[in-house]
């Protein structure tokens, strides 16, 4: 009973469970990227649809207003602002292109057929090419970034 | 998950248009200056554009928020609440994005 306990209490970490992919694979590692990236993105955004807004004067804008919109470029276009939106960059690419892998997974696009598990035990239907992808979405995170940088410190 | 996976092949190629649009096409300073955004509200199809991407981003963001919710508690009163509150909290935000779409294109311009 008391090895069911712990199993059950193990299984159901939930949050704190996929936040801890210590000791486990390349794809668990990118799980939690996947999500973390995705609240940060989600965070990027709010900010975002905030400043936007004062291209029409703010919350309680009315139009277009130029001298609304040149505060928030005061306070947004600097060397710090473009960092975050080079380190968007990087979050947005690395998300996305690893949304693209997990798409193709789980509609089974990437994987071989299933076998019997044998020693090693290690799952036949994973491949390298599913792997690749992976770190393809990390090189491309990077290239982005560093295309980003360019266009905002160049 | 077919919402997730459906915004996500969406926001992937409506982000991908949006940044090329940002820095690539047009350069960075002109992009973001006032006349210009102007003249992209003024044109329409890219003020339709942009309602997409807010619409498709927001619905992907909260929605991937909604999951890990669930996952954190598994209760049958939690789990309704964090969809109601789900549901409450794109319809806010879309409604504040559209406002401002909607301004930039009809309203008057100001100072």
């Amino acid at each position: 009973m008391g090895s069911k306990g712990s199993a059950q209490t193990k299984n159901k970490r939930g949050v704190w469970g996929w936040l801890n992919p210590y000791h486990y694979n390349l794809e668990r590692w990118a799980y939690v990227f996947q999500r973390v990236t995705g609240v940060a993105i989600l965070a990027y955004v709010l900010g975002h649809l905030g400043d936007t807004s004062f291209f029409v004067g703010g919350p309680i804008g009315t139009g277009p207003s130029e001298s609304s919109w040149s505060f928030i470029s005061g306070i947004v276009e600097n060397s710090f602002g473009h960092l975050i939106l080079v380190l968007v960059v990087l979050i947005v690419f690395f998300h996305g292109m690893n949304g693209i892998r997990l798409i193709l997974s789980e509609f089974g696009l990437i994987f071989r057929k299933p076998s019997a598990i044998e020693y090693p035990y290690r799952p036949k239907s994973m491949n390298a090419f599913e792997r690749y992808l992976v770190w393809i979405a990390i090189a491309a995170a990077i290239i982005a970034a560093a295309w980003a940088w360019l266009i905002l410190f160049g | 998950m077919l919402v997730q996976y459906a915004t996500a092949v969406a926001a992937v190629i409506l982000v991908s248009v949006h940044l090329v649009m940002q820095g690539v096409l047009v350069p960075y300073a002109t992009a973001i200056s006032f006349e210009k955004i102007l003249s992209i509200y003024s044109s329409g199809i890219y003020a339709i554009f942009l309602e997409a991407l807010l619409v498709v981003v927001l619905v992907h963001g909260f929605n991937g928020v909604r999951i890990i919710l669930h996952e954190w508690r598994q209760t049958a009163s939690w789990g309704t609440w964090v969809d109601i509150g789900t549901v409450i909290v794109i319809i806010a935000t879309v409604g504040y994005g559209t406002r401002t779409i909607i301004l930039a294109i009809f309203g008057g311009v100001g100072a």
